[in-house]
């Protein structure tokens, strides 16, 4: 049995297959519900099925082991997966909501560094600027994503960066 | 007569253009930079030539480049599209030098809409109201007040150096006028050196009206009806539809013969677009003219049954307007939505990247004018606009609501895109009974909304979602164990 997390929705599902009932047809259950699901094509990037006499099309994009990209009718969603045994883990791990901010800051977006306003070594608070970058013909500030210390400015001045790029550590 | 196109132009625009020149016979000419290699409209042109590299200002914008293209190709004229060298009368006036023509306004029609203060005054003598305000530079605070009394607060104190909203006060009284005027004078000076500022009535819960129009060599202009625009944010448009909810005949032909003055008053000639605030009394005023063809031009085609390219085309090579102002009927509702690579929560911050598939909508009376292919690019170049996305229908609500499944239907991959937004926005009641102005996303906090609507939006696909999820992670487990003989079908069907 797998727990799973939709990123913007308190509630969790558990779920899993519970019968093959051959031509690709499924049984699976959400929770407490039964539902009926026919694949009609699926390969690694996504799938294309029936569920309850809906059709649906999911694309899978990133994943890792316990977080999946996917859209599904053109609806993107972030799904957080869990086995009980990985709750533990995790938990026992430090991970979980309390201390689980990264320390690192990274680029929401591609562009050119016009600017960093801070140094090594800084004190910063949540939503301080810490570089300007240019994109589209437009300047955008990234700021502060949690209080700290500014540590491995990675990011230069006149360089570029890619989206998700790490522009400094904030520890 | 015209018979080889330079397209001065990329993205969306270029192909639009292309588009009408085939239909015509017509030879076009593309140009790109190094960015723009493998976009679309190099590969849809006739001729294409390389011209620099992908900064704006060593290629798009390189006059001389562009000018050895048109000369080497034996382009007979060249079309600007909109942004880049489109309202640059540098480029208008080096194209008449080497008789290449221009589909566009004149270098002096264009230079003339395009000094505000010069266009102002045109307007006043062709007896088109502008927004009430100095004359020209105010002296001093004194006189500054002065004005601020014969026209009413609140008034606007604007920097003529200052944009993108410095240099730019609100007042109410004549003692925020005294400190605004000291604040503004301040920043100039801080920003620039020097200091010159107008004021100018300022009027609240304004809606953005614009007027298509045409007028050709001979003199002879019409208006090709009204496109509303308010829907805006930082100042640029997101959403246009026509008719205005707020525009009736009789206010349609009043308008649009200012615009017809409007037009002679600067000596215009081909297509341009007169720009108005409507206060919320329902007085018009000029803003300015804009000398080009508009992003928001198809909406104008689909209620008037014209390819206002061929008619730019046709107006270049010194035809007359083949129609007149009592031939033009408008036909039915047209509404169009700006689809930019930009993040809505991010304060629209542009987002860019590759892009491996994308769904264009299309079916009845839906259009859509777009440079995205699955495996494009978009680029961190050039502006945001991906895709200009219209639908006509006979009623209001039959174009809304083909917008919205439209929209529905529309889907990028790889980059943050404004549909969501505008999902959240045509389904609004505000939207939907015509109650629009320009701060419309701030008034009725359609971003707060949107979140609301992407959260619904995730609950109602929960459990497709999530069976998609548990499909994918069981074929993972079994990929893994490999063990139990009822997997071993994944193997077949994921291989």
């Amino acid at each position: 049995m797998t727990n799973y997390k939709i990123q913007d929705i308190e509630k969790s599902f558990d779920g899993k297959i519970i019968e093959n009932l051959g031509n690709n047809d499924y049984v699976i259950k959400i929770n407490d519900a039964e539902h009926k699901l026919k694949i009609i094509t699926m390969n690694s990037n996504g799938i294309e099925f029936i569920l309850n006499q809906q059709y649906h099309k999911a694309k899978y994009l990133e994943q890792s082991t316990n977080e999946m990209n996917i859209v599904i009718d053109n609806v993107p969603i972030v799904i957080n997966l869990h086995t009980h045994f990985d709750k533990i883990v995790y938990k026992n791990s430090g991970g979980g909501t309390a201390g689980g901010v990264q320390k690192s800051l990274k680029s929401q977006i591609p562009g050119k560094v016009v600017s960093i306003s801070v140094e090594h070594g800084d004190n910063v608070k949540k939503g301080d600027v810490i570089c300007t970058l240019e994109s589209m013909k437009m300047q955008v500030a990234v700021k502060a994503h949690k209080d700290g210390v500014v540590r491995n400015i990675k990011a230069k001045e006149t360089g570029t960066v890619a989206k998700g790029d790490v522009i400094a550590d904030i520890e | 007569m015209i018979e080889k196109v330079l397209i001065a132009n990329r993205g969306e625009i270029a192909l639009r253009v292309i588009r009408t020149c085939k239909a015509l016979g017509i030879k076009t000419v593309a140009v790109y930079s190094d960015e723009d290699t493998n976009s679309m409209h190099v590969k849809q042109a006739t001729e294409a030539y390389h011209i620099g590299e992908a900064a704006p200002a060593k290629s798009y914008l390189n006059q001389e480049k562009i000018l050895d293209v048109m000369l080497s190709s034996g382009a007979d004229s060249v079309h600007p599209g909109y942004g880049f060298l489109s309202e640059n009368d540098d480029f208008a006036s080096l194209c008449e030098k080497n008789k290449i023509t221009f589909i566009g306004p004149t270098a002096d029609s264009m230079n003339l809409c395009g000094d505000k203060m010069k266009c102002k005054a045109a307007m006043l003598k062709a007896e088109v109201p502008t927004v009430p305000g100095s004359p020209g530079l105010v002296k001093d605070a004194d006189d500054a007040e002065k004005i601020a009394n014969e026209i009413g607060y609140p008034v606007m104190l604007k920097s003529v150096y200052g944009g993108g909203g410095r240099g730019i006060r609100i007042v109410t009284n004549d003692k925020e006028l005294r400190d605004g005027f000291e604040s503004v004078t301040g920043e100039s000076i801080a920003a620039v050196g020097k200091s010159a500022i107008l004021v100018e009535k300022f009027l609240e819960k304004t809606r953005h009206i614009e007027y298509q129009f045409a007028r050709d060599t001979q003199g002879n202009a019409v208006h090709i009806f009204e496109r509303e625009c308010s829907i805006q944010r930082r100042n640029q448009k997101l959403i246009e539809q026509t008719p205005s909810p707020v525009v009736d005949e009789e206010t349609r032909a009043r308008v649009g013969e200012l615009v017809v003055n409007a037009a002679h008053a600067v000596n215009y000639t081909n297509l341009g677009t007169a720009e108005f605030l409507r206060a919320d009394n329902g007085e018009f005023y000029f803003i300015e003219i804009n000398a080009r063809l508009q992003v928001e031009h198809p909406i104008t085609e689909f209620v008037s049954g014209l390819d206002l390219v061929k008619l730019q085309l046709d107006i270049a090579n010194g035809e007359p307007i083949p129609f007149k102002q009592s031939d033009l009927k408008m036909n039915g509702y047209a509404i169009e939505c700006r689809i930019n690579a930009e993040d809505t929560f991010m304060d629209f911050a542009p987002s860019t990247g590759p892009v491996p598939d994308v769904t264009i909508p299309a079916g009845p009376s839906v259009r859509c004018d777009t440079y995205l292919y699955p495996g494009c690019t978009v680029s961190p170049y050039y502006d945001s606009l991906m895709a200009k996305l219209v639908t006509w229908g006979q009623t209001f609500e039959e174009s809304r609501t083909r917008m919205l499944s439209a929209l529905n239907d529309f889907y990028i991959q790889g980059v943050e895109t404004s549909i969501p937004l505008y999902k959240t926005i045509l389904n609004s009641d505000e939207y939907k009974n015509g109650d629009l102005s320009t701060d419309f996303l701030k008034r009725y906090d359609m971003i707060n909304r949107l979140t609301a609507d992407l959260k619904t939006e995730k609950e109602n696909k929960t459990d497709a979602a999530l069976a998609a999820a548990i499909i994918h992670s069981e074929y993972f487990k079994s990929r893994i164990q490999n063990t139990t003989s009822h997997n071993s079908h994944w193997k077949d069907k994921l291989d």
